[in-house]
């Protein structure tokens, strides 16, 4: 990680180059560095992106590091911070700080199934995640994408999701489906899903993002099924205002959520208390 | 410290005097109300050298309160670093062994994997010359937790004080503290007998504690009985989420960033200012709140000093000097809390 002038509380600054809008309420904004050296990062990390007078707020990259050198957010109207960078246009700046955190750790999953859970935004920090087991197809077994959100407008990267099910295994859910995508939408939660698929959970590595009552029900379902807490990986949300271990806010018992995560092991967390919402 | 020194009284102040010519010297005065201060003094007769306590441990002048970080032009797209300070050399004299050994505490936050810049700066144009005492305080409790009466670091400290009444010792912990004792008036070698007297001195001050709390085991049970009862009895009945231990504690670090601009909008200033994990809104965000009910906010702060400061820092966040203790409104002492977890681990409520 860049430290500039080393402060590490000093940010960089970057440029939108594209302004994306997924849904009604959700963006995306890829973002390019400053110098020509691409930014390098591993899927699960984050960028503290800041507006000054509005200050900072944590965002998972949302898509694998470009060649580029540009590296995407996808940004739900949620805060403050996110009000401001909601009205970025390309061209107009924003700063950041990062790569920060913890990764999902996809070496763990060679030669093994990989399945992806994700709730409404939560598929955002694991778009990377699909996208590198696309690009390293051979390096994983059996690869499943569950993926549900609240209507089906609310799915995110809809013109992407049928070229995704060429080479892995997409089904989609929503509470209320509504409109027309390529792909089948079921109604229901998305662990309704797991009525559709047979994921060997013995060899797979499960890799979960939504809301916390849907990570909080896909995980005890996946335990319920036989699968190991140290093969679950969550990606946690936090209040943070520094990225690097200071202000403290992130903190989950003897852990930080922006060092030793934002991705853990089930297993590594269900021993803290204040875990859930 | 490989050599002793010794100084009379007299001359310990005239050295005090000689220092104020040459640094911001804070030390510890008389405050409202009986209290002591530590406050920037500009001679000797100021100070009060039998002081107890303090509400704000020294360590506020390595880790402010308040920390400009940025000026920010919005225009320009321009980040300026603003220069923490000091504007002189500091020196913070005759703060005990419990907060010398809180600032080494927070050497490991704030110089561990990530170094915060303003801290270090700070850290670094400070000088610390610590007093050991020679009586318990009220509520500390710092022989339990290792880090007094006397001081027990072997660095991270400049010079240790150890009074013998008439005359003191002197002892360098570092190569700017040895300079400092060859500053001094009238240093001479320390004589066996004062050294004798100085291992005394410290067995009566350790067997004067009247609080005290058995640390062995502690943090492995804490981390077991997060369902204890104790934490609601006590977030129910006492508790009132002021944050008053956070604010007074010397190792507590947490902050907030705040911006604030002009009505421009073009120039912002972006600081950063203690913050509480007692406050209701600490570990909020959008769609909801991890820690709302009080007792899990009780059960944060003592838990993070007793038990999960360890697995993240290697020492305890806890320095025992009863400062939390002594400003809640409602005298909760997490000694006491310990001890009825360490007294009967499988209560349940009801």
């Amino acid at each position: 990680m860049d430290m500039v002038q080393g402060n590490p509380l000093l940010p960089q600054m970057a440029r939108v180059e594209e302004r994306i809008t997924e849904t009604g309420d959700t963006i995306s904004l890829k973002f390019s560095g400053p110098g020509s050296q691409p930014l390098l990062y591993r899927p699960g990390q984050f960028n503290m992106i800041g507006i000054p007078g509005f200050g900072e707020a944590p965002f998972s990259f949302s898509s694998l590091d470009g060649a580029d050198g540009t590296f995407v957010h996808t940004i739900r109207v949620a805060g403050n911070v996110v009000l401001a960078l909601h009205r970025l246009q390309p061209g107009d700046r924003a700063t950041f700080r990062g790569p920060f955190g913890a990764g999902w750790p996809l070496d763990k999953a060679r030669g093994k199934s990989v399945l992806v859970i994700a709730g409404g935004i939560g598929m955002a920090p694991l778009r990377p995640v699909v996208e590198y087991t696309l690009k390293n197809r051979d390096s994983f077994h059996e690869v499943f994408l569950l993926y549900g959100a609240k209507t089906t407008d609310d799915i995110l990267y809809k013109e992407q999701l049928a070229d995704w099910n060429e080479g892995i295994t997409v089904l989609l859910a929503a509470d209320e489906p509504r409109g027309e995508l390529l792909l089948e939408v079921h109604k229901g939660v998305v662990t309704k899903l797991f009525d559709y698929v047979h994921v060997p959970l013995a060899e797979t590595i499960t890799f979960a993002c939504g809301p916390q009552v849907m990570m909080k029900f896909a995980a005890a379902r996946l335990i319920l099924d036989g699968q190991s807490g140290d093969d679950i990986y969550v990606s946690l949300e936090r209040r943070m205002e520094c990225g690097i271990t200071h202000c403290g806010h992130c903190q989950l018992g003897a852990k930080y959520v922006c060092k030793d995560g934002p991705v853990f092991a089930l297993a590594d967390i269900t021993r803290f208390q204040d875990t859930l919402l | 410290m490989d050599t002793s020194y010794s100084i009379t009284a007299n001359d310990l102040y005239r050295w005090v005097d000689s220092l104020v010519g040459r640094f911001c010297v804070l030390g510890p005065v008389p405050a409202k109300r009986g209290q002591n201060a530590f406050v920037r003094i500009d001679g000797s007769e100021q100070l009060d050298l039998s002081y107890c306590s303090t509400m704000t441990s020294p360590r506020c002048f390595i880790y402010p309160s308040v920390q400009q970080l940025f000026e920010i032009d919005r225009e320009a797209n321009t980040y300026k670093t603003i220069d923490p300070g000091p504007a002189r050399t500091q020196l913070i004299f005759a703060l005990h062994p419990c907060d010398m050994h809180a600032v080494t505490v927070l050497d490991r936050t704030f110089l561990g994997a990530f170094q915060d810049f303003y801290y270090a700066k700070l850290r670094r144009e400070t000088l610390t010359v610590v007093l050991n005492c020679n009586q318990a305080c009220d509520k500390g409790f710092c022989s339990s937790m290792r880090t007094g009466p006397f001081l027990r670091l072997k660095e991270g400290f400049d010079v240790v004080m150890t009074s013998l009444g008439n005359e003191y010792l002197l002892e360098s912990g570092s190569d700017r503290g040895q300079e400092l004792i060859e500053t001094a008036p009238g240093v001479q070698a320390a004589r066996r007998e004062q050294l004798d007297e100085k291992r005394q001195l410290e067995q009566r001050a350790a067997a004067s504690f009247t609080k005290t709390l058995e640390i062995e085991g502690l943090p492995e049970l804490l981390m077991k009985t997060m369902e204890h009862p104790v934490y609601k009895e006590v977030a129910d009945e006492r508790c009132l989420g002021c944050s008053n231990c956070v604010l007074v504690c010397p190792t507590c670090f947490c902050y907030k960033v705040i911006d604030k601009s002009d009505f421009g909008p073009r120039m912002v200033e972006r600081s950063r200012q203690w913050d509480a994990c007692q406050d209701y809104g600490f570990a909020e965000v959008h769609t909801g709140n991890f820690r709302a009910p009080q007792q899990a906010r009780l059960r944060q702060f003592m838990t993070h000093k007793l038990c999960t400061w360890l697995e993240q820092y290697g020492c305890f966040g806890c320095i025992g000097c009863g400062r939390c203790m002594t400003w809640c409104p409602t005298g909760i002492d997490i000694t006491e809390m310990a001890k009825e977890i360490q007294n009967d681990p499988t209560r349940q409520l009801g």
